[in-house]
C-alpha cells in the first residue's frame, strides 16, 4: 500500500490522544487511599509511571486493532484474498529490543525505588506486633505491656518485628502502602515512616481462617510527645488493672 | 439398556465402592495393629485413593492394561460400542481421540458452569457490604472451590481443544497412546468428583492455594481435595506425554515443526510445562498430607527453641514448592489459548500469520521463562531480599515474548480481508482482554508497585483478565470455530454476536471493578468490605460486578442453547464453512471414525492465504 | 502406572489397528521410547523437589548444613545392594537381545531378589518398621530430619517396589515365552526404569548419608 504513510501518521496522532484518554480512565478508576508514609511517595510516581506505559501500549495496540477493523474489513462482493504478507524480521527484532529496553528501565527504576524504601534508617524504633487468629497484640521490646492498638509515632521511622503465634497473616495498612506477610517460626520486618497523623486500619491480607475478613486492628499516628505518654502511661495503667 | 452399561455411571459407583473398600481397609489394618478402628484423616485419606482406583477400574480404562499384564492381546476396537446405542461411547472409555476430545470439553464445560456458579454465589454476597447469607465457612470454602474446580475446567477444556486438534492438523490417525489418553481423561471424573464432594465432609478453608499451616489443621476435606488434585494433576502428566509423543513423532512426512500449525506449538510448549511442573504441585500437597496424617514436619517449625529434631519446618518451604508448578500453570491456561488466537486470525484476515517463527519460539521463550519467575508471588512472603530483585527482573522479562505475540497479531490484521464472525469477534475480544490482563502484570511484577496491590482485588482482576483473555474467551472462539466441524452444522449467528455483545462489555466492568476496588484497598478472599473504602464509591462497583458476573453467566448460558439447538436443527455447514487451509478442515464434517482415507501429504505453508498451492492433501484417494 | 503402559503398549501394538512387520513394531518402540523418557523428565522433577526440600530444610541456625546420623552400615549395604541389581537387570535385557531365555529369567530373579533385599533393608533397619526386630532411628514425626527422611527414602522405595511389580511381571510373561530377541520392549522398558530408580539413589544416598555435619538421633 503506497498510502500506509498516511495510515501511521492517522494512527500516530490517534494514539496520542488516546493514551491521554485511557489514562484519564485508569486514574479515575484507581483511586489510592491517602498517602501517609515516606514510602508511598516513591511507590505511587513509579505506579504512575506504569500506569502511563499501560495507557500508551493499551492505546497503540487497540488504536492499530480498531484502525485494521475499518480500514481493512471486507466490503460487499469482495472476494479476493488480503496481502501476501509473511512477516518483517526488522519489525520482530524492534518489538523484541524495545520492550526489552523498557522493562529492563522499569526493573532499574524499581531497584532503585525498592533499595530507598527499604534502607534501614539510624534512629528507627522497633515495634512488635504479633498476629494470632484472628486478632493483633502490640509491645515494645522490653517492655511486658501489650495492646491491642497500634499507637506509632509521626515521622519516625518504624521497624515492625512481626511474628504469628499460628497460621500465616499479613501486616498491612493500605495508606502507608507496604506490606508483609508474618510466617509462624520466624520474625519478619517491615519499615515504612508515617508522615500524617490520624487514624487508620490494620488489615491481615494473607487469607488466615475463618475470620480473616475480621482480623482488623485500629491504628493511630500521633505525636512523638503522645507516643511516648501513651507507652508511659496509658498501657502501663491499662496493663496494671 | 441398564444404566450400568454407561461406563460414567460405572465410574461413579465404583468410585463409591473404592471409597467403602479403602476405609475398610483401613479399619481392618488400625484394629490389626490394635488402634481403635476409626480415625477420620488415615481412613478418607486411604479411601479416596482406592475411589479413585475405583473409578477407573469399574469405568473400564485400566482393563487393557491388565491384560497386558496377563499377556494377552488387547485388540482396538474401532466405532461405537456393539450392542449399544451410538451416543453411549461418550460416556464409557473410547480410544478414538475425537471422541476423548469431546468428552475432556463437555466434562470442562460442565466444571465451568459449577465454578461460576460458585463465583456468582459469592458475588452476590459480596453485591454489598455486610454479611448477608453466606456463613464465613461456607465463603472460604466457595472462594478456594471456585478456583480450583476453575483450574480442572481450564486444564479439561484445553486438553479437549488440544487431543481433538493435534492429531487431525499432524494428519494422525489418533494419538501416540491411544488408552494412556482414555485413562487421561478418566482420571479427571474421579478427581473433580472428590474435590466436589470434599464440600460435605467440611471442606477446606485456605484458598486455592491451601497454604500450610492453616491446611495443615483445617478440616478432613483438604484430605480429598489433595487427591483430587492428584487425579488431575496424572491426567495432566500423562495427556501432555501423549501430546509431545504425538507432536515429535507422528507428524507426516515434510511437515517440519515450523511447518505445523500454530495451534501445535502451543500445545507444544504447554505440555512441556506440564509434564514437568505438575509434578511439584503434587509434590507440595503430599508433603501437607503426610504432614496432616503422619505427622511430617515439613512445614511445621515446631515450638519455640525446637532442633532439626522436633521440628524447623518452613512455611515459605511450600510456598516455593506450589509456585513452581502454579506460576508456570497460568501458561498452561494460556498458551493454548494464544494460539486458538494465532491460529483463527489468518482464517478470519485471509492472510498469512505475521511472523509464525516468532510467534512459535515466543511460545516456547514463555514457557521457558515460565519457569524461573515463581517468586513473584512471594515478594511478601518473607524470604531472603535478594530473591525479590531476582524474581522481579525474571518475571518482567515474560512482558518481552508476550509483546511479540501482540505485534505479530497486529501485522496479520494490518493488509487483511476482515469479516467479523462470531469466533472471528471473540478472538478479537480475547485480544482486547488479554491486553489489559498482560499490561497489568508488569505493575505486580515490580516490587514496589507490588507491596500494595499483593494480596488485593487489584490481583483478581488482572488474574481473571488473563485468564479471560488467554482462555475463555480463545476456548470460546474455538468452540464456535470448530463447532461445525465436531456436529457437521452451523451454529446461530445471531445468538453467537449476542452472546459475544452481552460477555465482552461485562467482563470489562468486572475487570476494570475488581482492579479499582483493590486499589483502594480491598483484600482478597475476604466475605465482607469496608463500605467507606474509595470514599463510599466501592459499593457502587461492587454492585457492578455481580451484576457483570451475571451478565457473562446468563452469555455462557446463551452459548450452550445456541450449541444444542444448532447441532439438532442447525445448517448443514459443509466441510469447510471458513475456507480454512488447515487440514482438519480438507476432510468431511463431521469427521468419520477413520479421520483420514488416506495419508496426508504437505505441499506449502499452514497460512499461505492468497496462494494457490494447498497446505495439504491427500494421496490419491483410497480404493474403497 | 504409565511404565507398564510404555512398557507392554509395544509388544501388543499390532493390536492397534497397524501391522504387524517388524518395521511397524520398530517405529512404535520408537514412540514408546520418547514417551518412557519424558516420563522420566517428569519424574525427575518429584526427586529434585525433595533434594531441594533436604536442602532446604536440614541446616541449623547458624546456617551449617545437616543430616541425621543414620545407620551408615545399613547404608552402604543397602546402596551396594541396589547398584548390584542394575548389573543383573542389565545381563537380563542382554540375554534376552541374544535369545538366551535361561540367562534371562534367572538374571530377573536375582535383581528382583535384590530389590527386595534393598527394600528390606529400608523398612526394617532404617524405617524400623518391625521395631521386635529392629529399632529404628528415626519417626517421622521427628521434625524435619524425620519428615524428610521418610519423604525421600519412601518416594523411593515406592518406585523401586513398583519396579519389582514390573520385573515380576515380565518374568512371568518371559517365562510364558513372551518376549524374543527382536521384539523385548517390555524388558527394555523395565530395565531402563529400574536403571533410573538406581540412578536416584545415586543422588539420595549422599544427600542422606554423607552430606552435612552429622547430628546424632540415637534413641
Amino acid at each position: 500500500m503506497q498510502n500506509n504513510t498516511r495510515h501511521f501518521a492517522a494512527i500516530g496522532v490517534l494514539v496520542v490522544i488516546f493514551t491521554f484518554v485511557v489514562f484519564w480512565i485508569l486514574d479515575a478508576v484507581l483511586k489510592f487511599p491517602l498517602a501517609a508514609s515516606t514510602q508511598a511517595g516513591p511507590i505511587d510516581s513509579l505506579i504512575q509511571g506504569h500506569l502511563w506505559i499501560i495507557a500508551f501500549l493499551f492505546s497503540l495496540v487497540v488504536v492499530i486493532a480498531i484502525y485494521s477493523l475499518f480500514l481493512f474489513r471486507r466490503r460487499e462482493g469482495d472476494t479476493e484474498e488480503g496481502q501476501y504478507i509473511h512477516g518483517n524480521t526488522t519489525l520482530e527484532i524492534l518489538w523484541t529490543a524495545l520492550p526489552m529496553v523498557v522493562v529492563i528501565a522499569f526493573g532499574y527504576w524499581s531497584t532503585v525505588v525498592l533499595v530507598d524504601i527499604t534502607q534501614r534508617p539510624d534512629n528507627e524504633i522497633i515495634v512488635n506486633a504479633e498476629g494470632y487468629q484472628w486478632g493483633w497484640n502490640f509491645s515494645l521490646p522490653n517492655s511486658d505491656a501489650v495492646t491491642q492498638e497500634l499507637v506509632l509515632p509521626v515521622d519516625t521511622p518504624i521497624r515492625m518485628d512481626l511474628t504469628s503465634k499460628d497460621v500465616l497473616h499479613n501486616f498491612w495498612v493500605p495508606e502507608f502502602r507496604v506490606k508483609q506477610d508474618i510466617v509462624p517460626g520466624r520474625t519478619t520486618y517491615l519499615r515504612f515512616t508515617p508522615t500524617i497523623e490520624g487514624e487508620y486500619r490494620l488489615i491481615c491480607s494473607e487469607l488466615c481462617g475463618l475470620n480473616h475478613t475480621g482480623m482488623i486492628a485500629p491504628v493511630r499516628v500521633v505525636s512523638q510527645d503522645e507516643f511516648a505518654a501513651f507507652w508511659n502511661q496509658d498501657v502501663q495503667t491499662a496493663s496494671s488493672k | 439398556m441398564s444404566l450400568f452399561s454407561l461406563g460414567l455411571v460405572r465410574a461413579i459407583v465404583g468410585q463409591i465402592l473404592g471409597m467403602l473398600t479403602g476405609m475398610a481397609t483401613t479399619m481392618l489394618i488400625r484394629v490389626m495393629l490394635g488402634l481403635p478402628a476409626w480415625a477420620a484423616e488415615p481412613s478418607w485419606t486411604v479411601g479416596a485413593i482406592f475411589s479413585i482406583i475405583g473409578a477407573l477400574w469399574a469405568v473400564g480404562a485400566l482393563s487393557d492394561w491388565a491384560k497386558w499384564m496377563k499377556g494377552e492381546e488387547t485388540p482396538m476396537h474401532h466405532g461405537p460400542p456393539e450392542g449399544k446405542p451410538a451416543w453411549t461411547r461418550y460416556f464409557g472409555v473410547d480410544y478414538n481421540h475425537k471422541v476423548i476430545g469431546v468428552q475432556y470439553t463437555v466434562w470442562g464445560i460442565f466444571l465451568l458452569l459449577v465454578g461460576g456458579t460458585m463465583a456468582l454465589i459469592f458475588r452476590t454476597e459480596l453485591a454489598e457490604s455486610g454479611r448477608q447469607f453466606l456463613s464465613l465457612e461456607l465463603y472460604n470454602n466457595f472462594i478456594g472451590m471456585h478456583g480450583f474446580i476453575m483450574i480442572f475446567a481450564i486444564l479439561l477444556g484445553i486438553g479437549g481443544m488440544a487431543n481433538y486438534l493435534v492429531p487431525l492438523m499432524l494428519g494422525a490417525e489418533d494419538m501416540a497412546f491411544p488408552r494412556l489418553n482414555a485413562l487421561g481423561f478418566w482420571f479427571n471424573v474421579p478427581g473433580s468428583l472428590l474435590l466436589l464432594s470434599s464440600l460435605f465432609i467440611g471442606g477446606w478453608d485456605a484458598g486455592w492455594t491451601a497454604y500450610p499451616p492453616l491446611s495443615a489443621r483445617g478440616p478432613i476435606g483438604y484430605q480429598l481435595f489433595f487427591l483430587g488434585v492428584f487425579a488431575v494433576g496424572l491426567s495432566s502428566i500423562v495427556g501432555s506425554l501423549n501430546l509431545l509423543v504425538t507432536i515429535l513423532q507422528m507428524r507426516p512426512k515434510g511437515m517440519s515443526l515450523f511447518k505445523m500449525p500454530i495451534f501445535c506449538w502451543a500445545v507444544f510448549a504447554t505440555s512441556l510445562i506440564q509434564l514437568t511442573a505438575t509434578q511439584l504441585i503434587g509434590l507440595s500437597f503430599l508433603m501437607v498430607s503426610t504432614q496432616r496424617a503422619l505427622g511430617m514436619g515439613f512445614f511445621d517449625p515446631g515450638l519455640p527453641g525446637a532442633t532439626l529434631m522436633t521440628g524447623l519446618g518452613d512455611p515459605i518451604l511450600f510456598q516455593h514448592l506450589f509456585w513452581f508448578y502454579s506460576h508456570p500453570a497460568v501458561y498452561i491456561f494460556i498458551l493454548p489459548g494464544l494460539g486458538i488466537i494465532s491460529e483463527l486470525l489468518p482464517v478470519f484476515s485471509r492472510k498469512p500469520l505475521f511472523g509464525y517463527k516468532w510467534i512459535a519460539l515466543s511460545s516456547l521463550a514463555i514457557a521457558i521463562v515460565g519457569f524461573l519467575v515463581w517468586g513473584h508471588h512471594m515478594f511478601v512472603s518473607g524470604y531472603a531480599p535478594v530473591l525479590r530483585y531476582a524474581f522481579m527482573y525474571s518475571s518482567l522479562l515474560v512482558a518481552v515474548p508476550t509483546g511479540v505475540k501482540f505485534f505479530s497479531w497486529l501485522g496479520t490484521l494490518w493488509g487483511g480481508k476482515l469479516t467479523f464472525e462470531t469466533p472471528m469477534l471473540f478472538v478479537l475480544g480475547a485480544i482486547s482482554v488479554f491486553l489489559i490482563g498482560g499490561l497489568s502484570g508488569p505493575i505486580l511484577g515490580t516490587v514496589p508497585s507490588d507491596l500494595p496491590l499483593h494480596d488485593t482485588y487489584f490481583v483478581v482482576g488482572h488474574f481473571h483478565a488473563t485468564m479471560f483473555g488467554g482462555f475463555v474467551f480463545p476456548f470460546f472462539a474455538a468452540l464456535y470455530f470448530w463447532f461445525p466441524k465436531v456436529t457437521g452444522r452451523m451454529y446461530n449467528e445471531t445468538l453467537g454476536k449476542i452472546h459475544f455483545a452481552i460477555m465482552t462489555p461485562a467482563f470489562w466492568v468486572q475487570t476494570l471493578g475488581q482492579m479499582g476496588v483493590g486499589v483502594m484497598g480491598m483484600r482478597r478472599r475476604i466475605a465482607d468490605y469496608d463500605p467507606t473504602l474509595g470514599g463510599g464509591s466501592i459499593e457502587a462497583w461492587q454492585l457492578s460486578i455481580t451484576i457483570a458476573g451475571f451478565l457473562i453467566g446468563f452469555g455462557v448460558l446463551l452459548m450452550l442453547w445456541n450449541f444444542f439447538q444448532s447441532a439438532e436443527v442447525g445448517v448443514l455447514a459443509g466441510d469447510n464453512p471458513w475456507r480454512s487451509r488447515s487440514p482438519e478442515w480438507q476432510i468431511p464434517s463431521p469427521i468419520p471414525e477413520h479421520s483420514f482415507a488416506s495419508p496426508m501429504v504437505v505441499h506449502g505453508e499452514p497460512y499461505d492465504y492468497g496462494l494457490p498451492e494447498p497446505y495439504v492433501a491427500f494421496a490419491a484417494a483410497g480404493d474403497d | 502406572m504409565s511404565v507398564a503402559t510404555l512398557g507392554h503398549q509395544a509388544d501388543h501394538g499390532h493390536a492397534d489397528g497397524h501391522d504387524d512387520s517388524q518395521a511397524a513394531y520398530l517405529e512404535r518402540t520408537r514412540r514408546n521410547r520418547l514417551g518412557m523418557w519424558l516420563f522420566f523428565a517428569s519424574e525427575a522433577f518429584i526427586f529434585i523437589g525433595l533434594l531441594a526440600a533436604r536442602f532446604y530444610l536440614w541446616v541449623d541456625e547458624g546456617g551449617q548444613m545437616m543430616r541425621p546420623e543414620l545407620d551408615q552400615v545399613v547404608g552402604l549395604i543397602v546402596t551396594v545392594v541396589l547398584l548390584l541389581s542394575s548389573y543383573f537387570m542389565n545381563r537380563a535385557e542382554v540375554s534376552i537381545a541374544n535369545n538366551n531365555r535361561r540367562d534371562f529369567l534367572w538374571s530377573l530373579v536375582i535383581t528382583a531378589i535384590l530389590g527386595t533385599i534393598f527394600l528390606v533393608g529400608v523398612i526394617i533397619f532404617e524405617w524400623g518398621m518391625l521395631p521386635f526386630i529392629f529399632e529404628g532411628h528415626l519417626k517421622p514425626s521427628d521434625g524435619v530430619f524425620g519428615a524428610v527422611v521418610f519423604g525421600m527414602t519412601g518416594m523411593h522405595a515406592l518406585h523401586v517396589l513398583s519396579g519389582i511389580v514390573l520385573i515380576g511381571n515380565v518374568w512371568w510373561l518371559g517365562r510364558k515365552g513372551h518376549f524374543s530377541a527382536e521384539r523385548h520392549w517390555g524388558v527394555e522398558a523395565t530395565a531402563i526404569y529400574w536403571h533410573y530408580v538406581d540412578l536416584v539413589w545415586i543422588f539420595f544416598y549422599p544427600a542422606l548419608y554423607l552430606i552435612g555435619h552429622a547430628y546424632g538421633v540415637g534413641h
